[in-house]
C-alpha cells in the first residue's frame, strides 16, 4: 500500500465542546489507483487530507489517535521539518478554489518554478523552463508568453491546470485533489478531471478524490470510501457500490442524484440534516435520518462490517440494504 | 472605476468579436482576460502584478500628481536648500526686526531680523528628516514584530498586544514633554527615538492584523501543502499580500509626525536654537502675531502643506492598492 491510514482521530476544541471531527478513519491507496472520499460537508473528509498531509491547524485542531502510513513509514511521527520535505516531493495536494490557492502577487511561472528552486535546488534558469515545461503539459496554450503572467489574467479551469502542474511538478508519489472541479463550470470540470486521470495514470500515481459529486467519481475512480460524521460508513470498489450500495446512507446519495430514466419523479432526498458534531447522537450517527433504523442503532454503534474481502459496511442491516 | 483590475466576464464577448480568437472546443476556456479599452484584438496581455496594477493608477490619479510634486519639491530643497536660498538662515539683523516684504527678502524678516524666507526653506530638511528616518523606524520596528506576533501566535502574540496597549495608553504630547526635556542634545535623533518608541504600536496592529487576514488565505495553505518553509511562507507567501495597509497608514503617519516634530519643537523640548525648524519659528513668531504676520504664516503655511501633501499621497496610495475601498 502507497498510504494507509489507520483509526485516525482529529478533534476540534470548540466553545460548544470536543468536535470529532475524524473518529476513527481508515483508509488506503495504492500507486496507480484512484480512491473517492465521498461525503457531504462537514463529514470529516477534508480534515482527513490536512491531517494526512500535515497542514492541519492546531490549534485548533488536535490528532488523538491513529497511524498515517506512507511508503512505510508512520508521518505522524515525523518531525515537522521531515514532514515539511514530504509535502509537495512525495505526496501534493490540489484544492478546490484555484483562484484563492494561488498567490496573487507572483507569476504563476514564480510559483511553479518555486517548486523547484526549494526542493531540487535548481538555478532560476533552469526552474523558468521546467515551469513553462510543466504549464505545456498540462496543457495550457502558449505557455511561454503566459508564464510571466498573474494568476488573476487567467479563467478558473486555467488556474486549475496551473495549481494541477504545481502538485505535478516532483511527481509526487500521491495526491490529493480536494474537490479539484467544484468552483469550475461543467464543461470546464470534465476536461480538468480527464487532464488529472490522465496525468495520474502516466505517473503511476496514487489519487485521492474528495468530492461529493457523484458523476465524477464513477468515472474515475476505482474505489470509493463514503464517509458520514467523520467516519467511514463504507468502503468498496466502485462498481459494487454503484450495483447495490450496502449502507443506507450510500443507497440515499445515490438516489438523491438527477437521472434521465426517472425524469418527471419527484428528486429523492436524505431527510434531516447531518448531526452537530460536538453532539453526535448515539449508536449509529446515521440512524436519526435512516429509513432502516431500529432499536440496535440508537444504542449500538455499528462497526465497519465485512461484506466481501475487498468491501465494508458499518450497518448492522447492511444485508437488508445490499438486498434493497 | 476609470480602469478595472479584474477584468470582469464581458471580455469573452469583446474577444470573440475581435475575431483572431480560435474558438476550439477544448480550449474555448481561454477566451478569457484581454486588454480592453485598447481597442480590438490587442496582443495577449502583458504580465500585470497588484503593483504595476497600483502604479497604473497612480500615475493616473491627480491627488497623487500633486502631492508627488509637492514632496519632490520638498525634497529637492531639504537635501540643496542654498540652491532657491543662498543666504544663511542664522545671519540675522536686529534692525530689520519683523519688517514686511522687501526686494530680495519676499517673505520678510522675523522677530530676531532673520530672513524668513531662507529660514522657512532651510526648515524643510529638519522636517522631512525627522518625518522620513521616523518613520521608517517606526515602520520596520512595528511591521516585523507585528508580521512576527501575527503569524507566530500564542504567548509572544499576547505579550507583545499587551505592550502596545501599554504605549497606546501614554499621551504623545505629555510624554514628549517628560521625556525629550531631560536630553540637551539638539539633534534630530532624540526626537525621531521618542517618535519610533511612541509610533511603533500603530504599525503593529495594522502589520500584525494583516498577516493574520492573509495567512487564512488558501494560497498560504497550497503553498504549505507544496512544501514551503515557514521563513518562505512569511517572505514569499503572506510579507507582499500583506505590506499594502503598512505603506498606507506610514505614508498618512510621515505627515504627522512631521507635524508632531514641529509641536515639540514649538513647545520648546524638540529641536532648540540654533537648529532651524518650523515649528522653532512659528514658536518665535507667536508673540507678534499681532505686528508681523507673516513670520508666523509662512512656516505654518509649509508645514500644513507638507503634511497635506503626504496625507494626500497615502490617500492616493490607498485608492491604488485597494480599490474596493473606493
Amino acid at each position: 500500500m502507497l498510504l494507509e491510514v489507520r483509526d485516525l482521530h482529529v478533534e476540534f476544541h470548540t466553545r460548544d465542546g470536543v468536535a470529532k471531527a475524524v473518529d476513527g478513519v481508515g483508509y488506503g491507496v495504492d500507486a496507480g489507483e484512484t480512491l473517492a472520499v465521498l461525503g457531504e460537508s462537514g463529514s470529516g473528509k477534508s480534515v482527513t487530507a490536512q491531517a494526512v498531509m500535515g497542514i492541519l491547524d492546531t490549534p485548533p485542531g488536535r490528532i488523538t489517535g491513529g497511524e498515517v502510513l506512507f511508503q512505510g513509514r508512520d508521518l505522524l511521527k515525523l518531525k515537522e521539518e521531515e514532514r515539511r520535505r514530504v509535502r509537495g516531493a512525495e505526496m501534493a495536494m490540489i484544492f478546490q478554489d484555484a483562484l484563492s490557492s494561488l498567490n496573487p502577487v507572483l507569476s504563476v511561472g514564480d510559483q511553479l518554478a518555486e517548486m523547484f528552486t526549494v526542493h531540487r535546488g535548481m538555478s532560476r534558469r533552469d526552474a523558468r523552463a521546467k515551469a513553462v515545461e510543466l504549464m505545456d503539459r498540462v496543457r495550457i496554450p502558449a505557455a511561454r508568453e503566459r508564464v510571466g503572467q498573474y494568476p488573476h489574467q487567467f479563467s478558473g479551469g486555467m488556474r486549475q491546470r496551473i495549481m494541477i502542474a504545481m502538485a505535478l511538478a516532483l511527481e509526487p508519489a500521491l495526491i490529493i485533489a480536494d474537490e479539484p472541479t467544484t468552483a469550475l463550470d461543467v464543461t470546464v470540470q470534465a476536461q480538468v478531471m480527464e487532464l488529472l486521470s490522465e496525468l495520474q495514470r502516466e505517473y503511476d500515481m496514487g489519487l485521492i478524490l474528495i468530492t461529493h459529486d457523484l458523476g465524477v467519481v464513477a468515472d474515475v475512480a476505482d474505489r470509493i470510501a463514503v464517509m458520514y460524521a467523520g467516519r467511514i460508513v463504507e468502503s468498496a470498489p466502485v462498481h459494487d457500490i454503484y450495483k447495490a450500495p450496502a449502507h443506507p446512507y450510500t443507497r440515499g446519495l445515490l438516489d438523491s442524484v438527477p437521472r434521465l430514466d426517472l425524469k418527471g419523479r419527484e428528486l429523492y432526498a436524505i431527510k434531516g440534516l447531518p448531526p452537530n458534531l460536538t453532539h453526535v447522537p448515539p449508536g449509529c450517527a446515521f440512524h436519526p435520518r435512516c429509513p432502516l433504523a431500529r432499536d440496535v442503532c440508537r444504542t449500538d454503534e455499528p462497526p465497519l462490517y465485512e461484506v466481501s474481502p475487498t468491501r465494508g459496511s458499518a450497518c448492522h442491516f447492511w444485508r437488508e440494504c445490499l438486498n434493497g | 472605476m476609470p480602469e478595472q483590475h479584474y477584468e470582469p466576464e464581458p471580455a469573452v464577448a469583446g474577444a470573440a468579436i475581435g475575431g483572431t480568437v480560435d474558438v476550439g472546443v477544448e480550449e474555448a476556456e481561454t477566451l478569457e482576460k484581454r486588454p480592453k479599452g485598447r481597442g480590438g484584438p490587442g496582443p495577449r496581455d502583458r504580465p500585470r502584478s497588484l503593483w504595476s496594477d497600483a502604479w497604473r493608477d497612480l500615475r493616473r490619479n491627480p491627488v497623487f500628481i500633486i502631492s508627488g510634486l509637492v514632496i519632490l519639491f520638498l525634497v529637492l530643497i531639504s537635501l540643496w536648500p542654498s540652491a532657491i536660498a543662498s543666504g544663511s538662515p542664522l545671519k540675522c539683523d536686529l534692525a530689520r526686526a519683523q519688517e514686511g516684504s522687501r526686494p530680495g527678502h519676499p517673505f520678510g524678516f522675523d522677530g530676531q531680523g532673520c530672513d524668513v524666507y531662507t529660514r522657512t526653506v532651510h526648515g524643510a530638511r529638519t522636517s522631512v528628516t525627522v518625518g522620513v528616518l521616523a518613520t521608517l523606524g517606526v515602520a520596520v520596528l512595528g511591521s516585523v514584530l507585528g508580521a512576527l506576533a501575527g503569524f507566530f501566535g500564542g504567548v509572544w502574540d499576547s505579550v507583545l498586544s499587551r505592550v502596545t496597549d501599554v504605549f497606546f495608553a501614554i499621551p504623545v504630547v505629555l510624554g514628549g514633554l517628560v521625556l525629550l526635556s531631560v536630553i540637551t542634545s539638539n539633534t534630530v535623533w532624540p526626537v525621531i527615538g521618542f517618535i519610533v518608541l511612541l509610533g511603533w504600536p500603530q504599525i503593529f496592529r495594522i502589520a500584525r492584523g494583516s498577516v493574520i487576514t492573509v495567512k487564512q488565505n488558501d494560497y498560504v495553505q497550497a503553498a504549505r501543502a507544496l512544501g514551503a518553509s515557514p521563513s518562505r511562507l512569511m517572505l514569499r507567501h503572506i510579507a507582499p499580500n500583506a505590506v499594502a495597509p503598512v505603506i498606507v497608514v506610514a505614508t498618512i503617519a510621515l505627515g504627522t509626525y512631521i507635524a508632531l516634530e514641529a509641536t515639540l519643537s514649538y513647545l520648546g523640548v524638540g529641536l532648540k536654537p540654533p537648529s532651524v525648524s518650523w515649528g522653532i519659528d512659528i514658536s518665535a513668531a507667536s508673540p507678534y502675531v499681532r505686528n508681523a504676520p507673516h513670520a508666523l504664516l509662512w512656516p505654518s503655511g509649509a508645514l500644513a502643506i507638507t503634511v497635506l501633501a503626504f496625507i494626500m499621497l497615502g490617500d492616493a496610495v490607498r485608492d491604488a492598492l485597494d480599490p474596493k475601498l473606493r
